[in-house]
C-alpha cells in the first residue's frame, strides 16, 4: 500500500522539491518559491525552513536518524597555490602591527558554509547512488540497495543507511541502472496498438472456419467478375489469382508442420491478393499500379513459400553468389561497421524491462550533474566516494536547490537540538 | 422542509444544468489546449448526475502548458554535447548551475573517457608516479587512484566479456560537462586544497614584538601545538621544490625532471615501507593455506579485555557480559567494508 506521505509526493498545490528526476518535480523546481518568512517568529521561520529543506534532503530518513547524523562542523577547504607557498613564507601578512603593511584589498569571496547544512546526508549509500546518476530518485536507489543490487568494495551491502567512508567503491548492477535511467517500455496494450497500426495482420484466432468463408467468397467473386477489356490488366489479375491459389496449396500441403506465424502471414497475403483483385477490376486503378502490386505480392510470396530453414539456405547461397560482385567504398564500409557496432552496443531486445534500443528517460538532462566528491565510471556503473563534500570559496559541494538563507535557518534548527 | 418542484420541472432543470456545466468544461479544455476527458457522449449517458465533471486544476493546466509549450519542452530531451539545466530568470544565467536558486552549487566537469584512459596509461603503462600524473593533469591524487581502480575493473570486465552499460555511459557523458586532460588543456581541479582545521577558525590575540619575523609556521603554532603549516599538509610536497627551483632560475625542463625523480623516489620509499610492514605482519601471523581459503591466526592476549572485561579489544565471549549486538536498539549497520 502506498504510504500516506507519498500520496502527494510531487503535488503541485503544496509543492516541495524532491530528490527525483520526475517532470512534476522539475516544474516545482522551476517555480520554486521559498516559504514566506516575514511576519513569522524566529521559531516559526526555523520550523518552516526545516520542513521545506527536509522534504528534499532525505525525506525517506526518519528525523531521529538524521539528528544523529547531523554535524555542526561544516567542512571546508582552502586552495594554497604551491608557487605562493614556495616564494613567500607569509611574514608579509604579519608586518607592522600584525595585519600587514600594504593595504591592498583583494576581492574577498566568501565560503558558503551554510549551503553545507545537509552534508552528512551525502555520505549515505542510497543518496550517493542517486548523486552518481545510477538511479532516478533517492527512493529508487534505496530500493536497489535493499534488493541486493549494490556492492561496496566488492561485497554485497544491503543497508541503504551505510555511511560511505572516503575511498569506498560502490557498484550497482548495470541492468538495474539501465532500467532506472532508461525510458520505460510502453505497456503491452500500447505496444499491441502500435503493432496493429504498423502491419495490418490478421487476428490470432484464424481458424479453418475463416478459410472456408474465404472459399465461399471466392465463388461469389468469380460469378460477379466482369471481363476487362485490357488484356494486360487481366493478365496481372490472373497472376494475383495464381498467387492466391498457390498460397492456399502451400497451407494445405504443410498444414501440420508449418509455424503459426508463417500460416498467419500466408493468410494475410491471400486476403491482400483478394482485395487487390477486386480493386484492380475497377476502372479507376491504372495498369502500372496493378503491376507494382503484383510484383510486391510475388516477392512476399516468394519469401513465404519456403520454410525458414529452406529460405535461410537459399539466402546464404544467393549471398555467396553475390559477394564477389559487390564493391563497397571504404567510407561506406566504415559507416556500415559503425552502425553495426552501434547496433551491437545498443541492440533491440524485447526481453529487457526497459525500452530498447536504450534511450535516456525524458527530463533527465536538467538533473544530470555529478558532484566532485564522487568519481564515477559509467560503463561499469561503479563509483568511488573520494572524500566528504566540502565548501570552498564561492562554492559548496552539497547539491541543494535552496538558498543559503533557508539552509541557515534549517541548520539553526538542528543546531539547537544537535 | 423546503418546497419541492413538480417532477416535470425538475427534469428540465437538470437538463439545463447539465448543458451549462458541459459548456464550461469544454471551454476550459480548449483553453488548456488539451482534450478534457469527459466527452459529451459520456455526459449524456450519465444524465442523472447533476455534478459537473472534474476538470484539470489550475496548477495542472499550468503544468501541461509549461510541459507542452513552455520551458518544459526544451528541458525534456538532452542537448547533445552540452548541459541542459534550468535557466535562471535573471540575465546572468550560467550553463553550469543546475539549481538557479542556489548559485553556490555548480556542476563541475567530470573526466571524459579519453582522460581516464590517458591517466590509466600514464600510470599503468608508462609507469609514471601517481604524484607526477596528478601534478601534470591537475587531478587530485585521490581521484587519480580512483580512476585507475575503476579502469582496472573495467578492463577486467572487458576481458571477461561482461556486458557493460555503454549507451548509458555515452548518454551521461554527453549531458554533463567533461574535461579531456589533453596536454595543453588547463588543470582539471586545484590539487593543493587543504582542510580548514577548526582550531584555525578562531581569532587569536598573540602579543609579539614588532621586529619578529612571524611566518606561517609560527602562526600555525599559535593556533595549536599540533597544527601544521600548509607546507606540511600538501598531497604533493615535491611541488614546493619544483616551484623553488623555477624561482631560483633553474630551467623548466631541468626542474621538471628533478620533480619526476623526487616523486618516483618518494613512491618507492612508501612502497618499501608498506612491504616492511607486511613482512612484519607475516612473521607474526600464522598462515594456513587450504585449497579455498587462507587462514590467518593473529596472536591475542587474554589481558586485552581489560579489568572490566568489556574493553573493545577483548576477544571471545565472557560470562555475564552480553554482546553489544544483542542489546535492543543497537545499530547493526557496518561502519566500514574492507
Amino acid at each position: 500500500m502506498k504510504q500516506r506521505r507519498l500520496l502527494r509526493f510531487h503535488g503541485l498545490k503544496r509543492a516541495r522539491p524532491r530528490q527525483t528526476w520526475n517532470k512534476y518535480n522539475l516544474f516545482n523546481l522551476f517555480r520554486l518559491r521559498e516559504p514566506r518568512l516575514s511576519g513569522k517568529t524566529i521559531f516559526q521561520q526555523k520550523w518552516a525552513a526545516k520542513a521545506y529543506t527536509r522534504a528534499y534532503h532525505g525525506e525517506h530518513i526518519k528525523e531521529r536518524q538524521w539528528k544523529r547524523m547531523f554535524s555542526r562542523r561544516l567542512p571546508s577547504v582552502v586552495n594554497m597555490d604551491p608557487r605562493y607557498l614556495a616564494t613567500d613564507d607569509g611574514s608579509r601578512l604579519a608586518k607592522g602591527r600584525g595585519s600587514g603593511l600594504a593595504t591592498v584589498r583583494s576581492v574577498h569571496e566568501e565560503i558558503p558554509y551554510m549551503n553545507m547544512a545537509f552534508f552528512p546526508m551525502e555520505r549515505r549509500l542510497d543518496i550517493a547512488i542517486f548523486r552518481a546518476l545510477f538511479a532516478s530518485s533517492a527512493r529508487q536507489a534505496r530500493q536497489m540497495v535493499i534488493h541486493g543490487a549494490v556492492k561496496v568494495n566488492g561485497k554485497k551491502m544491503e543497508f541503504p543507511g551505510y555511511l560511505l567512508n572516503p575511498g569506498d567503491m560502490f557498484q550497482v548492477d548495470s541492468e538495474k541502472v539501465m532500467a532506472a535511467t532508461g525510458r520505460p517500455r510502453p505497456s503491452q496494450a500500447k505496444e499491441y496498438v502500435a503493432r496493429k497500426k504498423r502491419v495490418k495482420a490478421p487476428t490470432d484466432n484464424a481458424s479453418t472456419a475463416e478459410v472456408e468463408e474465404e472459399v465461399e467468397e471466392d465463388a461469389t467473386e468469380a460469378e460477379a467478375e466482369p471481363v476487362s477489356g485490357e488484356s494486360a490488366k487481366a493478365a496481372s489479375i490472373m497472376a494475383m489469382r495464381e498467387i492466391r491459389e498457390r498460397a492456399k496449396d502451400v497451407i494445405k500441403a504443410h498444414k501440420t508442420e508449418m509455424s503459426g506465424n508463417r500460416k498467419k502471414a500466408l493468410r494475410a497475403l491471400m486476403k491482400e491478393a483478394r482485395s487487390n483483385i477486386s480493386k484492380s477490376q475497377k476502372s479507376s486503378t491504372t495498369l502500372e499500379e496493378t503491376k507494382t502490386i503484383v510484383n510486391q505480392l510475388t516477392d512476399a510470396f516468394a519469401k513465404l513459400e519456403l520454410s525458414d530453414e529452406q529460405r535461410k539456405e537459399k539466402e546464404e547461397r544467393e549471398a555467396k553468389e553475390k559477394e564477389p560482385q559487390v564493391t563497397v567504398s571504404k567510407r561506406d564500409l566504415a559507416l556500415i561497421k559503425e552502425s553495426e557496432r552501434a547496433k551491437l552496443e545498443n541492440p533491440y531486445d524485447p526481453s529487457k524491462p526497459y525500452l530498447t534500443p536504450w534511450l535516456p528517460r525524458p527530463y533527465m538532462a536538467p538533473f544530470a550533474f555529478i558532484p566532485r566528491y564522487l568519481e564515477v565510471n559509467q560503463k561499469i556503473c561503479a563509483a568511488v566516494y573520494l572524500r566528504h563534500p566540502v565548501a570552498r570559496k564561492g562554492e559548496a559541494e552539497v547539491p541543494t536547490p535552496f538558498s543559503a538563507g533557508l539552509n541557515q535557518l534549517a541548520f539553526a534548527w538542528y543546531l539547537r537540538r544537535g | 422542509m423546503p418546497p419541492r418542484l413538480p417532477t416535470g420541472c425538475s427534469a428540465q432543470l437538470v437538463n439545463c444544468l447539465d448543458r451549462s456545466s458541459l459548456c464550461t468544461t469544454q471551454r476550459a479544455a480548449t483553453a488548456a489546449g488539451r482534450p478534457s476527458w469527459p466527452s459529451p457522449a459520456t455526459q449524456q449517458s450519465s444524465a442523472f448526475s447533476t455534478t459537473a465533471p472534474r476538470d484539470l486544476t489550475i496548477n495542472q493546466r499550468r503544468f501541461w502548458k509549461w510541459a507542452r509549450k513552455g520551458l518544459g519542452k526544451t528541458l525534456r530531451s538532452p542537448k547533445p554535447g552540452q548541459t541542459n539545466y534550468m535557466p535562471s530568470g535573471s540575465n546572468s544565467s550560467r550553463a553550469d548551475v543546475p539549481f538557479p536558486t542556489n548559485p553556490a552549487f555548480r556542476s563541475s566537469p567530470v573526466l571524459s573517457d579519453e582522460a581516464r584512459e590517458r591517466i590509466w596509461e600514464n600510470v599503468m603503462k608508462k609507469g609514471l608516479p601517481l604524484k607526477a600524473v596528478s601534478a601534470r593533469h591537475g587531478v587530485d591524487m585521490r581521484r587519480v587512484a580512483a580512476v585507475i581502480r575503476l579502469k582496472e575493473l573495467e578492463k577486467a570486465w572487458e576481458a571477461q566479456g561482461k556486458p557493460m552499460a555503454i549507451p548509458y555511459s555515452k548518454a551521461v557523458l554527453s549531458m554533463v560537462p567533461t574535461h579531456d586532460c589533453a596536454p595543453d588543456s588547463p588543470p582539471f581541479e586545484a590539487i593543493n586544497e587543504m582542510h580548514v582545521h577548526s582550531y584555525t577558525q578562531q581569532q587569536i590575540f598573540l602579543p609579539t614584538s614588532e621586529s619578529r619575523h612571524f611566518t606561517r609556521a609560527d602562526a600555525a603554532k599559535a593556533f595549536g601545538e599540533k597544527i601544521l603549516p600548509p607546507e606540511k599538509k600538501m598531497w604533493v610536497p615535491e611541488l614546493l621544490q619544483l616551484e623553488k627551483d623555477i624561482a631560483s632560475g633553474v630551467g623548466i625542463q631541468e626542474a621538471r625532471s628533478r620533480f619526476l625523480q623526487a616523486t618516483a623516489k618518494s613512491e618507492l620509499e612508501m612502497a618499501e615501507k608498506h612491504a616492511k610492514k607486511d613482512a612484519i605482519a607475516n612473521e607474526e601471523n600464522v598462515r594456513v593455506n587450504t585449497d579455498r581459503f587462507q587462514f590467518r591466526f593473529e596472536g591475542i592476549s587474554v589481558d586485552s579485555s581489560g579489568k572490566t572485561g568489556r574493553h573493545i579489544r577483548g576477544v571471545g565471549w565472557r560470562y555475564g557480559v552480553p554482546h553489544n549486538d544483542r542489546k535492543p536498539g543497537a545499530v547493526k549497520i557496518p561502519t566500514k567494508v574492507e
